[in-house]
C-alpha cells in the first residue's frame, strides 16, 4: 500500500499532468453528457412546443388515438356538448380539403382568436364572414394567394374527374400554426363545414374549455353519456372518445419525443465509437507516461516494490485520472448545457433548461473510470516488468521497443486475414445489377465486420506500417530539407507511439472517408433517379382526356422565365415484339431537350442515339421481350405496326414512367395524335425568384385551360437534396466527434513526447536549429501522425465503402469525390498540426543549457 | 557585490594567450548569477580570461566551480549577468537568439559527455547535421579526411543503438568539426567512455589543433584528459585560480590537491 501511497500523492502534485493524461477521456465524458443533456433539451422542448394543442383545452372529444379510425360527431351533439354545465367555450374542429390551380390545400377549422385558437394572425385579418379564409406565409407564398387574393377552390369533383361546384374563397390573412406545410390554410368551422358537401353535419372533434373550478370529471361523464346516447357510428369511423387536454398534449408530445429518441439512439452509435477511440488515446498516452517514469518506476522496484504493488499503483493512478477526468467532463458539459438556452433564447428560439440528470451524470463518470482502467491496464502491467536495474543506467532517452511480438504480429496476420477473407467473401457474393430478393443485411453486416476486424488488425500491426507509410508521405516532406528530415525522423524512431495514435486518427478518417464516398455514391444514384422521374423542373399536365394546345408551347417557348421547354406525347398500350400482350407506354421525349435528361444511367447503349426507327427500352420492357441493345423488333399499337432497333436499355423505368422511348416520327405511325400530352420546361434563371418567376409564368399557361395542372417538380429534388445534405452534415458531425478525440490524441502525444524529448531539443538548439525552425519540426512532427493516420484513413474507408454499397444491392455507381476527400485529409492534417502548436512552442521556450542538464 | 582587483587575477588577459598568439574566445569580467535573493548563487564571479587560436585548453576545477557555466557562456548557449564573451570580435552576450542560434551553427562545435546523437539520424546525418541546417554541404575532403581518421568509414550508415559509446562519441567529435568551427567546445567528452576509447578521443582532440590548428576548449576533471591539452586553466568558487602551461597528470593533480586544500 505504500507503494500506491507514494505513486497517488506523485500525482496529485502534478493535476495539470493528469489532466493531459486524461484528456481524451475528459473530452469523451464532455461529448456523452452533452449528448444527454442535448437529448434532455431537445426532448423538454419537444414536450413544451410541439404539441398542436392548445394549452386552454381542458377536454378533448375525438378520436381515441392518433391512429385509429377517425370519428364523426354531429353539429347537434356539439351543441349539446356546448350546452353541458361547467363548458365555457366549445371549439369544433374539422378539416376539408380542396385544389387551387392544381394544387392541393387543406382547410383546417380554427376560431382563430381566444384560448382555443391554434393560430395567430400575423397579418390582415382572420376571416369573420363565409367564404373567406386565412393562409400560413408559405402557403401563400407557394400557391400565390397574399392576402386579398380571391382564390378558386375545388372540393368536389364529378365520376370523370372535373371539378363542380368551384367555391370562391377570399383570403382575409396571414395565421401561424404549430406547422406550415406550404398548404394549410385556416377558417372558422361554420365556413369550413359547407365546403365538406354531405359530410357538412359532422365535424371530427371537439375541444372543451371548462369554467374555472368547474368539475372536470361530471363534465367529461356528461359528454360520454351524449356519445353514447348519438347513433351507431357509420362504416368506417369509430365511435368518439371524450379525453383530457392534458392527456392529449401529452400523447403528441411523446410521439414527438419518441421521434427525438430514435435520433438519439442513433447519436448514441457514434458516441460509442468516439469513447472507444477516446479509451484508445488513453491507452497510449498512460504508455508513454509510464515510459517517462520508467526510471523512478525501476527505482521503487530496487528498493523492494513488488510488481504486483507496482501494477495495481499504477491502475489506481489510471482510476483516478480517469474519475477526475470524468467529473471535469460532466462539468464542462452541464456548464454549456446550461449556457446554451440563454444563448439560443437571445436569437429568438426557445430551447427548455436540460435539468440536472444525476443518474447520467454518476454513469458517465463512472463510465470514465471504467474506460480509463481499460485503458491503463496492459500499460500499467508492462510498466510494472521493468527491470530494477533500468533505475541505475545512465540517463537516455527512453526509446521503446520499435518492433513488436511474435504473438501480437501472428495475432494481428490472423485478423487481416479474417477481414480480408469477409471482404473477399462479400465481394464474391454482390448482387448483380437487376438480382432479385436480394436480402442486403447479412452482406452488411459482413462488412461491417470485415471493417471491425481490420481495424483491430491495425492496431496490432500498426508499428509495422508506420514506416512503409511514413516513406511514402514523408517524402515530399524530407524533400523540404533538413527540418523536415528531422520531423520524419522523430515520427518513425518512435514507431509504436506513432502507430497508436495514428490508428485513432485512421479510424476518424476512415469512418469521414466512408460517410463522404456514400453521400457522393448515392446523390449520384439520386440524380439518376431523379433524372428520369423529375427531369425537369415544371411539368404541364393534362388531366383525363385533355391534351396540351401547340399553341400553350409556343406561349412557354416565348416567355422568358422558362427554358428548355419539351413537349412530349404519350401512347398507352404499345406492345414490343410478339411474345407478350404487356402493354407499355410509350413517349416520344426529346432526348436531347433537357439537361437532367443527360444523367440517366442506361445498361447498355445510348439514349442519344434514339431516332427514327431506333427506341430505347426501360427495364420492364427489356424483361417482358428478353431483347438487347441491336436487336430489331416491332413496335405494335392496336393495328398499327413500327419495325424498330432497340439502340438502350435502361435499368429501370425510362423518362416519365414510360416503358419505351421512341421517335416522334415513330410515335405518330403508331397511331398518337398530334397534339400533346404535357410539357417539361425548366426555370430560365436559378435561385428562389427565378424558381417562382417560372412557377408563374406555368400558372399563367393554364389559366382559362380547366384541364391542366401544374406540377413543380424541382421541389421534389430540392427537397432531396435538402434531406441528404441535410443528414450527411449530422452523420459527419457525429464522425467528427472521433476525429475531435483523435486530435486530442495527437496533441497529447505531442506534448508528453516534447517533454520526453527535451534533451533532443536541446541538442538540436545546441547545434544550431533556430528557435522556429524547432516549433516548425516538432508541428510537423504532430501533423505527420495526422498524416499517417488520414491516409490509413482513407486508403482503407474508401474500398470499404465502395463494398458497402455494392453490398447494399442498389446499384449505386462508385464515386470516388476527390475533392471531398482531399478536403477531408488538409483538414486533417490542420487539425493535427494546430495541437502541436502549443507542445512546440513550449518545448522551443526551453534554453538549450537546461534542455541538456535534464535526464 | 563584486570587488575583486584585477591583480588577483592570474598572468591571462584577453587580449591574447600567454604566447602572443590571438585570441580565439575570451571572458571579460564575465558573472553569473543564478536564482535572486538570498537563495542568488554566483556561478561565475567575474571571470576574464582567454583561449588563444591552434590551442587545446583544458578548464579544470572541482565540482560547482563554475566550469560549465563559463563554457555555456562562451558558447552562446547560456547568457551572462554580466560581462561579456568574446566569440571573435563577436560578444555574445548581447546578441539576440536568432545571431546566437547561427553563430552556435557556423561557428561552433561541440561534443558532450553524454554523445547526444539523434536516435533517429544515421552517423553520417548525425554528422552533417550541422551543415544541413546552415543550408551547407559539407566539404567531401574534410569529411572523408574526419571519417578516416576516426575510423568511422564503415560505420556511417548505422544508427547510433547500432554504436559502441566509443563510437558514438567519435561522431559526435566528427559532428563538431565537419563545418570547420572557430572552437570546438568539449563538455567531459571522455566522463562517458572506458579508458581506451577515452584516450582515442583526447588524441583526436590534440591532433585536430595540431594537423588542422583547430581551437579547443575542453571541461575536464579528469587529470589524465587535462595532460592531453596544451594548458590547464583552474576555476574556483567561479572565480579563475590558476593555470598551467604543458600540463602532465602530476602537476595538474597537485594543482587540483592545492585548490581543494585552499578551500
Amino acid at each position: 500500500m505504500k507503494v500506491l501511497g507514494t505513486q497517488l500523492a506523485g500525482v496529485a502534485k502534478r493535476p495539470a499532468r493528469m489532466l493531459l493524461t486524461g484528456l481524451a477521456v475528459l473530452v469523451a465524458s464532455f461529448v456523452v453528457y452533452a449528448t444527454v443533456l442535448a437529448q434532455q433539451i431537445t426532448e423538454r422542448t419537444a414536450l413544451d412546443g410541439l404539441s398542436g394543442t392548445p394549452a386552454a383545452v381542458d377536454l378533448v372529444i375525438g378520436s381515441g388515438d392518433e391512429f385509429g379510425n377517425s370519428v364523426q360527431l354531429s353539429t347537434g351533439d356539439v351543441a349539446k356538448f356546448r350546452g353541458l354545465p361547467g363548458v365555457a367555450e366549445v371549439a369544433a374542429r374539422v378539416e376539408a380539403s380542396g385544389e387551387v390551380n392544381g394544387d392541393y390545400l387543406n382547410i383546417v377549422s380554427d376560431p382563430g382568436t381566444g384560448p382555443l385558437a391554434s393560430v395567430t394572425v400575423k397579418q390582415g385579418a382572420y376571416p369573420s364572414a363565409p367564404g373567406e379564409i386565412a393562409v400560413t406565409p408559405r402557403t401563400a407564398d407557394r400557391m400565390g394567394l397574399p392576402v386579398g387574393t380571391v382564390a378558386t377552390v375545388n372540393t368536389e369533383w364529378d365520376d370523370k374527374g372535373k371539378p363542380i361546384k368551384p367555391v370562391k374563397l377570399k383570403v382575409t390573412g396571414l395565421v401561424e400554426g404549430d406547422s406550415d406545410y406550404g398548404f394549410s390554410a385556416y377558417a372558422p368551422q361554420a365556413s369550413v363545414s359547407p365546403l365538406l358537401g354531405k359530410d357538412a353535419d359532422y365535424v371530427q372533434r371537439v375541444d372543451l374549455r371548462l369554467e374555472p373550478g368547474a368539475d372536470a370529471a361530471a363534465v367529461q361523464s356528461a359528454a360520454e353519456r351524449i356519445i353514447a346516447a348519438a347513433p351507431a357510428p357509420k362504416e368506417g369511423f369509430a365511435r368518439a372518445q371524450v379525453r383530457t387536454g392534458d392527456d392529449v398534449r401529452r400523447a403528441e408530445a411523446e410521439e414527438a419525443a419518441s421521434e427525438v429518441n430514435e435520433v438519439f439512439i442513433a447519436v448514441g452509435v457514434f458516441v460509442a465509437v468516439a469513447v472507444c477511440a477516446a479509451g484508445l488515446v488513453a491507452t497510449s498516452t498512460f504508455r508513454i507516461v509510464f515510459a517517462q517514469r520508467m526510471r523512478q518506476l525501476a527505482l521503487l522496484r530496487a528498493v523492494g516494490a513488488g510488481r504486483g504493488a507496482l501494477w495495481r499503483a499504477l491502475a489506481a493512478e489510471g482510476a483516478l485520472t480517469g474519475l477526475v477526468a470524468g467529473v471535469v467532463g460532466v462539468l464542462g458539459a452541464l456548464a454549456l448545457g446550461y449556457a446554451v438556452p440563454p444563448i439560443a433564447g437571445a436569437f429568438d428560439v426557445d430551447l427548455a433548461s436540460p435539468g440536472l440528470p444525476v443518474l447520467p451524470a454518476v454513469g458517465v463518470v463512472l463510465l470514465a473510470v471504467a474506460i480509463t482502467v481499460l485503458a491503463v491496464l496492459a500499460p500499467a502491467f508492462s510498466a510494472a516488468k521493468v527491470a530494477p536495474l533500468e533505475a541505475l543506467r545512465s540517463a537516455s532517452v527512453t526509446s521503446g521497443r520499435k518492433s513488436i511480438g511474435k504473438l501480437r504480429g501472428a495475432f494481428g496476420l490472423v485478423l487481416a486475414g479474417g477481414a480480408g477473407l469477409l471482404a473477399a467473401y462479400v465481394s464474391m457474393n454482390l448482387p448483380t445489377r437487376d438480382a432479385r430478393n436480394y436480402d442486403p443485411e447479412p452482406m452488411l453486416l459482413a462488412v461491417v465486420g470485415s471493417g471491425a476486424l481490420a481495424f483491430f488488425a491495425l492496431m496490432a500491426l500498426g508499428p509495422l506500417l508506420v514506416r512503409p507509410v511514413l516513406a511514402t508521405v514523408g517524402w515530399p516532406l524530407r524533400r523540404l530539407g533538413p527540418i523536415g528530415r528531422l520531423a520524419v525522423g522523430g515520427v518513425g524512431g518512435a514507431p509504436r507511439r506513432a502507430a497508436a495514435v495514428s490508428v485513432v486518427v485512421a479510424l476518424g478518417v476512415t469512418l469521414i472517408a466512408g460517410v463522404v464516398v456514400t453521400g457522393a455514391s448515392v446523390r449520384v444514384l439520386a440524380d439518376r433517379e431523379m433524372a428520369s422521374s423529375v427531369p425537369a423542373d415544371y411539368e404541364l399536365t393534362a388531366n383525363g382526356d385533355e391534351q396540351v394546345p401547340s399553341a400553350l408551347v409556343e406561349q412557354a417557348k416565348a416567355s422568358a422565365d422558362l427554358t428548355h421547354v419539351t413537349p412530349y406525347r404519350r401512347l398507352p398500350e404499345v406492345q414490343v415484339g410478339g411474345g407478350s400482350d404487356t402493354k407499355l407506354t410509350a413517349t416520344d421525349l426529346v432526348m436531347s431537350g433537357l439537361p437532367a435528361l443527360d444523367k440517366i444511367d442506361v445498361n447498355g447503349g445510348s439514349l442519344a442515339a434514339v431516332g427514327p426507327g431506333k427506341v430505347a427500352l426501360a427495364a420492364i420492357a427489356t424483361e417482358i421481350s428478353g431483347l438487347k441493345v441491336g436487336d430489331i423488333t416491332t413496335l405494335t399499337a392496336g393495328k398499327k405496326k413500327v419495325k424498330v432497333e432497340v439502340v438502350a436499355t435502361l435499368p429501370d423505368s425510362a423518362p416519365l414512367q414510360s416503358g419505351i422511348v421512341v421517335d416522334p416520327a415513330d410515335l405518330t405511325k403508331l397511331g398518337a395524335p398530334a397534339t400533346f400530352s404535357g410539357m417539361l420546361a425548366d426555370a430560365a434563371k436559378g435561385g428562389e425568384d427565378g424558381r417562382t418567376a417560372g412557377q408563374k409564368a406555368m400558372r399563367q399557361l393554364t389559366q382559362g385551360h380547366a384541364g391542366l395542372g401544374v406540377d413543380v417538380l424541382a421541389d421534389q429534388r430540392d427537397q432531396f437534396n435538402t434531406v441528404l445534405n441535410g443528414v450527411l452534415a449530422v452523420v459527419i458531425g457525429l464522425v467528427g466527434l472521433t476525429v475531435l478525440i483523435a486530435v486530442v490524441g495527437v496533441g497529447t502525444t505531442t506534448a508528453l513526447s516534447v517533454v520526453e524529448r527535451v534533451r533532443e531539443s536541446g541538442l538540436l538548439r545546441a547545434v544550431g536549429l533556430s528557435r522556429g525552425s524547432l516549433r516548425m519540426m516538432l508541428t510537423a512532427e504532430s501533423s505527420l501522425y495526422g498524416v499517417i493516420g488520414a491516409t490509413i484513413g482513407v486508403v482503407l474507408g474508401v474500398p470499404y465503402a465502395w463494398l458497402a454499397l455494392k453490398a447494399l444491392g442498389v446499384n449505386a455507381p462508385l464515386e470516388l469525390p476527390v475533392g471531398q476527400l482531399v478536403v477531408v485529409f488538409l483538414v486533417l492534417v490542420l487539425f493535427t498540426a494546430a495541437a502541436g502548436v502549443l507542445p512546440a512552442r513550449r518545448a522551443a521556450k526551453v534554453s538549450p543549457v537546461a534542455a541538456l542538464a535534464t535526464d | 557585490m563584486y570587488t575583486q582587483s584585477q591583480a588577483d587575477v592570474p598572468t591571462t588577459s584577453a587580449a591574447g594567450g600567454p604566447d602572443g598568439r590571438l585570441t580565439a574566445v575570451a571572458a571579460e569580467d564575465l558573472v553569473k548569477v543564478y536564482g535572486s535573493g538570498d537563495t542568488a548563487v554566483r556561478a561565475l564571479d567575474g571571470v576574464t580570461v582567454g583561449f588563444a587560436r591552434a590551442q587545446f585548453t583544458a578548464i579544470m576545477g572541482p565540482s560547482g566551480s563554475g566550469k560549465s557555466t563559463l563554457m555555456h557562456c562562451l558558447a552562446g548557449l547560456d547568457t551572462a549577468t554580466s560581462g561579456r564573451a568574446l566569440l571573435g570580435g563577436t560578444d555574445l552576450t548581447v546578441q539576440p537568439d536568432r545571431v546566437l542560434t547561427k553563430v552556435r551553427r557556423e561557428r561552433i562545435g561541440f561534443v558532450f559527455q553524454s554523445f547526444n546523437l539523434l536516435p533517429q539520424l544515421t552517423a553520417e546525418q548525425n554528422i552533417t547535421l550541422p551543415l544541413d541546417l546552415a543550408g551547407r554541404t559539407p566539404e567531401r575532403g574534410l569529411l572523408a579526411h574526419l571519417t578516416e581518421v576516426l575510423g568511422l568509414a564503415g560505420r556511417l550508415k548505422h544508427r547510433p543503438s547500432e554504436l559502441s559509446g566509443g563510437q558514438q562519441q567519435r561522431v559526435a567529435l566528427a559532428r563538431a568539426l565537419v563545418a570547420r568551427p572557430e572552437v570546438v567546445f568539449a563538455d567531459e567528452p571522455t566522463g562517458n567512455l572506458d579508458s581506451r576509447s577515452g584516450a582515442e578521443v583526447l588524441s583526436f582532440l590534440r591532433n585536430s589543433v595540431r594537423d588542422l590548428g583547430q581551437t579547443v576548449v575542453m571541461v575536464t576533471h579528469d587529470p589524465g584528459a587535462a595532460a592531453y591539452a596544451d594548458r590547464v586553466v583552474l576555476l574556483a568558487d567561479g572565480r579563475i585560480a590558476g593555470e598551467i602551461d604543458r600540463p602532465d597528470r602530476a602537476s595538474v593533480a597537485e594543482a587540483l590537491q592545492s585548490l581543494g586544500n585552499h578551500r
